[in-house]
């Protein structure tokens, strides 16, 4: 029994006190840079990595991993409490979180995050240990075609997001898609749109978008009308999810785990669709799907087991061939590399005991991030009764240093002002603003890995058919297509849009 | 009229003094107070990663913190503007490299500095080989069977590479113009989506730095053929070189190295060369650069690097021109 062996040399890794200590130190910081708006892993790993030059490697990378997925955690409190997705994985759960939050669920909300991302940790962390290589090697075989077909999925799936009028979603997907264009074209090496401003000739960061547009606008919405935060905070009456809510959850949390660990092994992005396909299959799965978008429990459990199982997955093409998946993975290459560790495939069976040591601190880590996180609930509820004129100014000055921090440049605090007014006026013309994020995101990546297939190709469109994951990819999209636009070619557009 | 010449003359006097004084005050009491240390790329990377190293260890020598400002956009444009407009007081340094110094001015038609005329250069940090990597299933075993192989099936073969204008793409060029072979460049959005697809084999071949192959290269995922320098990598010393394979001519690497501002006291870039030396000498750091299969450093003064820095240029204001990447 291999595995047994070598999950004993992993916890007894894991266990032992210092890096239990790490781990923990890790968990609780990440949690903290999650809840502050904006202040993501990255600029706080970036900070800790001369730190981590003095530890042992695994306690190091136990810490480092522990901060990233405390921070995917945290990320998700922030989305609920104050609509602030820190994470691209927790535009989904404002969804419906934030709309709990506004029906005084806030606590049922952050409850079924924790354990459903629990759960999902769990068994992705499992996958891990049972079947890591293999799964690499299934990533490996996503190529360019691959990933293009998969964000076609993605971005069809993305006018289920919105439950509002079907024209308005892709109108906002398309803005999206042109937001997603500014930058450094990959191909030729040609800025667009940057109007010679040099600050946008790598594109506009995603976490100014979402800070503007998500936090700041909601924000200045709060503020247009006073009533609206007292039925914020009045009607808490619980903090636990209810015996109905986890009856509700269980089919959610099992859907999106599975999605979500499927996903996550995607460097390429897929960790950030689980989210949103979680979501999407959750709303298409539902017998009663009338309350998606209105605080409906399943639009968040699906959602945040999907984007904590991704999470946990993700590392596999970190852990088995060293290739970081995101700027997180690839700080974490980097402290390897401070620490005299050449990332690859060797350090699975030259460092066993670092590679099976990070695998148990997952379980460790997540465990103790429902321990951790549960008792919290009771804080983050009252941190809501703090009165609004105190608390916005905070999440504000948060949102600025946040966004700060991860260019170190004072450019895209305009540039998050900006989107705010553009996310008032939408908020204001009832365009949501999720199916936009779900845009400017998947834009680019579709839009790289279309001229890349075809580059590969040769320009022989027929590529996208001839591969059989591809292939399959594209018929599920347009089964999906069919089943959105169905209802309107029966002229029941009522029942279908106005969900 | 008199009187404002008077007060010219004295404002002068004034200024002349205090320059004088804040000269003397240089040679002897540089550094007086914290030095900031811009690294115009993402942290975690491995200039990051050596800027902090030289960093902590300019702390330790001089007692003044030197601290790591990271300004990453716009392939290392944006860092290097800033620093070309600091004063030049020795308080603010750069971590430049091949891609600030050597290609950027002949790839972008427009760029926010001169690499001559702004800055000094220091002292060369590292210099690493590129290594040309193959899919295992390319049947190709040696640089000479992977020429005949471009030339069998002209156009089948893609190498990818992190970004348009990186050495890997401009490797690539050189490659394709001095063995006459005829491949596709596939630019990608950094190294490391670059290497899944090549272990993926999507794309046949990439001249990827060496540190970052030599792991794929140990496990058998990838099949090392020649380095790209004009001598042999320590690394790898059983690998030859391109040149040696038979494509003459052919020596390219990626280099990084620590600039000042123009204007910059030649005590004061002294006195930094010496230190960044010493630093570079210590046991941790040269385990640290042989690690990344660095080249032996040769004679490492501010007018050496210099004089690199001009032929760096000179070669890829030749290589961008013949592989036509120039973007306007």
């Amino acid at each position: 029994m291999d595995l047994l062996s070598n999950l004993a040399l992993g916890f007894s890794v894991a266990l032992q006190g210092i890096n239990l200590l790490y781990a923990f130190f890790g968990v609780l910081l990440g949690t903290l840079i999650g809840v502050l708006p904006g202040i993501g892993p990255v600029a706080t790993i970036a900070m800790l990595l001369p730190v981590t030059f003095t530890l042992p490697p695994v306690s190091a990378l136990i810490m480092l991993a522990g901060i990233y997925y405390g921070a995917q955690y945290g990320g998700s409190t922030t989305a609920i409490l104050v609509n602030l997705p820190g994470e691209s994985s927790s535009v989904v759960t404002t969804l419906d979180g934030y709309q709990m939050a506004r029906r005084g669920r806030a606590g049922a909300a952050l409850g079924i995050a924790a354990i459903g991302s629990f759960i999902a940790g769990t068994f992705a962390t499992f996958l891990i240990a049972l079947a890591a290589p293999p799964l690499a090697e299934v990533a490996l075989k996503f190529g360019p075609a691959e990933y293009f077909s998969l964000m076609v999925l993605g971005l069809i799936a993305a006018t289920v997001l919105a439950h509002g009028s079907l024209l308005k979603a892709i109108a906002m997907v398309v803005l999206g898609l042109l937001l997603g264009l500014v930058g450094t074209d990959v191909n030729s090496g040609v800025a667009r749109f940057n109007f010679a401003i040099p600050e946008l000739s790598d594109g506009i960061g995603f976490v100014t978008v979402a800070m503007g547009m998500f936090g700041i606008a909601e924000i200045v919405a709060n503020l247009d009308s006073e009533e609206k935060r007292e039925v914020f905070t009045a009607k808490i009456s619980r903090l636990l999810p209810t015996a109905r809510d986890f009856k509700d959850s269980a089919g959610a949390i099992t859907r999106g785990t599975l999605l979500g660990s499927a996903l996550g092994i995607l460097p390429g992005g897929g960790a950030l669709l689980a989210a949103f396909a979680a979501y999407t299959l959750e709303k298409k799965v539902a017998r009663d799907a009338s309350q998606f978008g209105k605080g409906d429990i399943r639009g968040v459990a699906g959602p945040e087991s999907a984007n904590n199982a991704g999470a946990q997955t993700s590392f596999i093409p970190l852990l088995t061939l060293g290739i970081p998946s995101n700027a997180v993975k690839a700080l974490m290459i980097g402290a390897m590399m401070i620490q005299g560790i050449a990332p690859g495939p060797q350090v699975m069976t030259e460092k066993p005991d670092l590679f099976w040591g990070m695998i148990a601190s997952m379980w460790v880590g997540n465990l103790m991030l429902v321990i951790l996180n549960l008792p919290l609930i009771g804080l983050w509820i009252k941190l809501l009764t703090v009165p609004y004129r105190l608390l916005y100014p905070a999440i504000l000055l948060f949102c600025c240093i946040g966004v700060y921090s991860i260019n170190n440049s004072a450019f895209d605090i305009f540039m998050m002002a900006g989107f705010a007014v553009l996310g008032y006026v939408c908020m204001k013309l009832s365009c949501e603003p999720a199916p936009l994020i779900l845009g400017f995101i998947l834009g680019p990546m579709m839009e790289e890995n279309l001229r890349r297939a075809l580059l590969l190709s040769r320009g022989d469109p027929m590529t996208f058919l001839q591969k059989p994951i591809s292939a399959t990819l594209l018929a599920i999209s347009a089964l999906l297509l069919l089943v959105v636009v169905a209802p309107v070619v029966r002229k029941k557009r009522e029942e279908a849009f106005q969900e | 009229m008199k009187r404002l010449a008077l007060w010219i003359a004295l404002f002068a006097a004034l200024f002349g003094a205090g320059a004088a004084h804040a000269q003397g005050g240089a040679a002897t009491a540089y550094p007086g107070k914290p030095i900031r240390f811009v690294v115009p790329f993402p942290p975690g990377g491995p200039l990051d990663i050596m800027a902090r190293a030289i960093g902590q260890k300019l702390t330790e020598s001089w007692s003044q913190p030197v601290v790591v400002d990271n300004r990453p956009g716009a392939g290392g444009s944006l860092g290097a503007e800033l620093v070309a407009k600091a004063p030049g007081d020795g308080y603010t340094l750069l971590m430049g490299a091949v891609s600030t110094h050597a290609i950027n001015p002949h790839l972008y038609a427009r760029i926010g500095y001169d690499p001559f005329k702004d800055f000094v250069p220091v002292a060369l940090v590292a210099e690493v080989p590129n290594v040309l990597v193959v899919n295992p299933t390319v049947p190709a075993t040696s640089v000479q069977e992977l020429v005949a192989l471009a030339k069998a099936k002209p156009g089948y073969l893609n190498f990818g590479s992190g970004s348009t204008g990186s050495t890997g793409h401009l490797a690539g060029e050189l490659f394709k113009s001095l063995a006459g072979v005829d491949m596709v460049h596939i630019p990608y959005k950094g190294g490391a989506p670059a290497m899944q697809d090549l272990l993926g084999g999507q794309v046949q071949l990439m001249f990827d730095n060496l540190a970052n192959s030599l792991p794929q290269v140990k496990a058998g995922k990838l099949r090392a053929l020649a380095v790209t320098t004009s001598s042999r990598s320590p690394a790898m010393p059983d690998l030859p070189t391109v040149n040696e394979a038979g494509v003459k001519g052919f020596d390219l690497s990626t280099w990084f190295g620590v600039f000042v501002p123009a204007g910059t006291p030649p005590e004061i870039v002294t006195k930094l060369n010496a230190g960044i030396v010493a630093a570079l000498d210590s046991k941790e750091l040269r385990e640290r650069l042989a690690a990344m299969g660095t080249m032996p450093p040769g004679n490492n003064t501010p007018a050496a690097f210099a004089a690199f820095m001009r032929a760096e240029n000179a070669k890829y204001a030749k290589v961008v021109k013949e592989s036509g990447a120039k973007v306007d």
